[in-house]
């Protein structure tokens, strides 16, 4: 909860992980070289005073993030996109597996999300169904780029995808995450185009696709789907970071979306620890579009419309009911921790 | 032009003589060139064997863009006379090795990176030309727009209505009148894309045609501006990162006392 203005704002960060990158658990050159090509990210982006050492930001643990994520970093609630990588990493990046260690700690503060790839075809959907009954996923993150036994991506339209895909409808698996960013090392093949999005949205209309990192560099693109398909929608994460040495930049991207979406398809998220959420949402709660981009845009990012994205946007598609959650987080762990601490 | 840059030639090969095409050579993205963004680091002759050391921002630039920017330079200076053989050095880079093997052999980048792409990079290389055609046009559209006119206004120009003199810039619209525009760039800018991109650019031509060529109604003119606006927002992206992780580069050189910078970073350039 993070209160602006007199207001008290609940903020769920659409996107965030708990990862291990220590050089222990780097299979090969690629490992090192992702973990390298994200402190760039963050060591480019972060104010100075939030830069990690890259020893810290290879692995942080669970302390760490309660700290940065819910005690300092304003957060009430998180979403763990699970991301896998094990043709880099040993262990995985950060798992589901791993982040249900957390999510068993603190049930309330986490959703945690799943994943399937469709190029393990029948038998992952065994491996799939077998997931979504052993643990508490609400949700999926789908990564396109990720490499597989030679294979360098796939697309949420390929014929097993769509299997996958009827296998989430069936289950009740509603809110998917795509990652749809700027290339990061080793994943140099275009597999982050959006148009298999176009697709999927089209022939799922019941379930939501949230576009992570908005296509970036491919906004147009993603615009033009999600004005089509109104259960395409935009995540914020990476796109944010711009907000401290880029604002005017952050104004233009932001201005698009709602200009193209609306301020019901648009969620916040951080990508932790890529960057700290509590400058990210401090920085984004006083930003104000400035004035020729607005007038041009004909858009308004009003104290409503950062709610919206902040966290009411994240509830809707999650179920969440934000009264009754905030009076359930008020006296979990967290929130006992958090009320002493003031 | 670019007198800053390290350039030792003999006196058979004239500078401007390699300059000139090598300003030709965009990073596709930025849609901007290479010696313009100072990714150019030195252009060194040995008898016939020309050497261009390249450094790009970041050491994890993408392999297919950098290929093709390597590939550019070698395509764009084969010819220059006395050059017999061109070789491009790439500094700083994960790919570095498979890069300079593939472009200098004249591989395609395909061969050099199997299972990267399928069509040696021609679809991208036309894609980006596409996109910064539509950013271009959107610079001088803002112009147009700042300088007064309407959408509807605009549809009516042609070529001929734009006067580009040293440095400055006019627009003629039959009842506006004349228009000063900012800078001579963007309409400079684009009619130069345009012309590559084999549109029809006769004086009589329209001033604003879309990709295939065809005039942008006034009625949908703003529309298309709208779209074309997103276009430029989207290249910008990779700017605005390739830009912030060059100044974060840039704070790590200054954070390190200078004699333990080791001759690579001595090469980074500032501003």
């Amino acid at each position: 909860m993070v209160r602006h203005n007199g207001q008290d704002i609940f903020v769920i960060d659409g996107h965030m992980h708990l990862w291990d990158a220590s050089p222990e658990n780097w299979r090969n050159q690629y490992g090192e070289g992702w973990i390298r090509c994200f402190y760039d990210y963050h060591t480019g982006l972060s104010p100075e005073e939030y830069v990690w050492p890259f020893e810290k930001y290879c692995k942080y643990g669970e302390e760490t993030l309660i700290d940065d994520v819910f005690l300092k970093g304003h957060v009430d609630m998180g979403i763990f996109n699970s991301t896998y990588l094990h043709e880099f990493f040993k262990n995985g990046f950060n798992t589901h597996e791993q982040n249900h260690v957390l999510k068993e700690k603190y049930p309330e503060r986490f959703i945690l999300n799943g994943s399937f790839d469709p190029r393990e075809e029948e038998a992952g959907l065994d491996k799939f169904q077998q997931m979504i009954e052993s643990y508490p996923i609400q949700g999926l993150k789908l990564y396109t780029a990720e490499w597989r036994d030679g294979s360098k991506g796939w697309r949420l339209n390929d014929p097993w995808a769509y299997r996958y895909l009827e296998l989430c409808e069936e289950l009740g698996i509603k809110n998917l995450h795509v990652h749809k960013g700027p290339t990061i090392y080793p994943l140099s093949r275009d597999a982050f185009d959006v148009h298999d999005v176009d697709y999927a949205a089209t022939d799922f209309p019941h379930l939501n696709f949230i576009v992570e990192h908005v296509g970036l560099p491919r906004l147009e693109d993603f615009c033009w789907i999600a004005t089509q398909e109104k259960n395409v929608y935009a995540g914020m994460s990476v796109a944010m970071a711009f907000i401290h040495g880029r604002p005017r930049y952050f104004a233009d991207i932001i201005a698009n979306l709602l200009y193209w979406l609306d301020e019901d398809r648009i969620l916040f998220g951080s990508d932790y620890a890529l960057w700290h959420p509590r400058w990210l949402i401090e920085k984004f709660l006083d930003f104000e579009l400035p004035e020729d981009i607005e007038k041009e845009y004909g858009v308004a990012l009003t104290p409503q419309v950062k709610r919206k994205i902040l966290g009411e946007n994240a509830a809707r598609l999650y179920g969440i009911d934000i009264a009754a959650q905030t009076a359930i987080l008020k006296d979990d762990e967290i929130g006992r921790r958090l009320a002493t601490a003031t | 032009m670019y007198d800053d840059l390290a350039c030792s030639l003999p006196e058979s090969i004239d500078r401007n003589a390699i300059l000139e095409p090598l300003d030709r050579v965009l990073d596709p993205e930025l849609d901007e060139s290479i010696l313009k963004l100072g990714f150019v680091q030195s252009v060194e002759a040995d008898e016939g064997l020309l050497t261009i050391t390249l450094r790009l921002p970041t050491y994890w630039c993408a392999p297919n863009f950098s290929y093709l920017m390597v590939e550019d330079i070698r395509r764009e200076l084969s010819g220059v006379e006395n050059v017999q053989q061109v070789h491009v050095r790439l500094q700083d880079h994960f790919a570095a090795d498979e890069i300079e093997r593939g472009v200098n052999s004249g591989k395609l980048f395909t061969d050099a990176f199997p299972g990267e792409g399928n069509d040696n990079l021609k679809s991208l290389r036309d894609l980006f030309l596409r996109k910064g055609y539509l950013k271009r046009q959107e610079g001088l559209l803002r112009e147009l727009r700042n300088a007064g006119l309407s959408f509807a206004q605009i549809a009516e120009l042609r070529i001929d209505n734009v006067h580009v003199d040293r440095g400055s810039c006019r627009v003629e619209h039959a009842t506006a009148g004349k228009l000063q525009l900012g800078a001579d760039d963007f309409a400079q800018r684009y009619l130069e894309r345009r012309r590559k991109l084999g549109i029809d650019s006769s004086p009589r031509a329209p001033l604003i045609v879309d990709l295939k060529g065809q005039p942008v109604s006034a009625t949908k003119l703003e529309q298309y501006f709208v779209y074309a606006r997103t276009v430029r927002v989207s290249l910008d992206a990779n700017g605005s990162l390739c830009g912030a992780l060059l100044d974060a580069r840039h704070r790590e050189k200054d954070a390190i006392p200078d004699h333990e910078l080791n001759t690579k970073s001595e090469h980074v350039r500032h501003g």
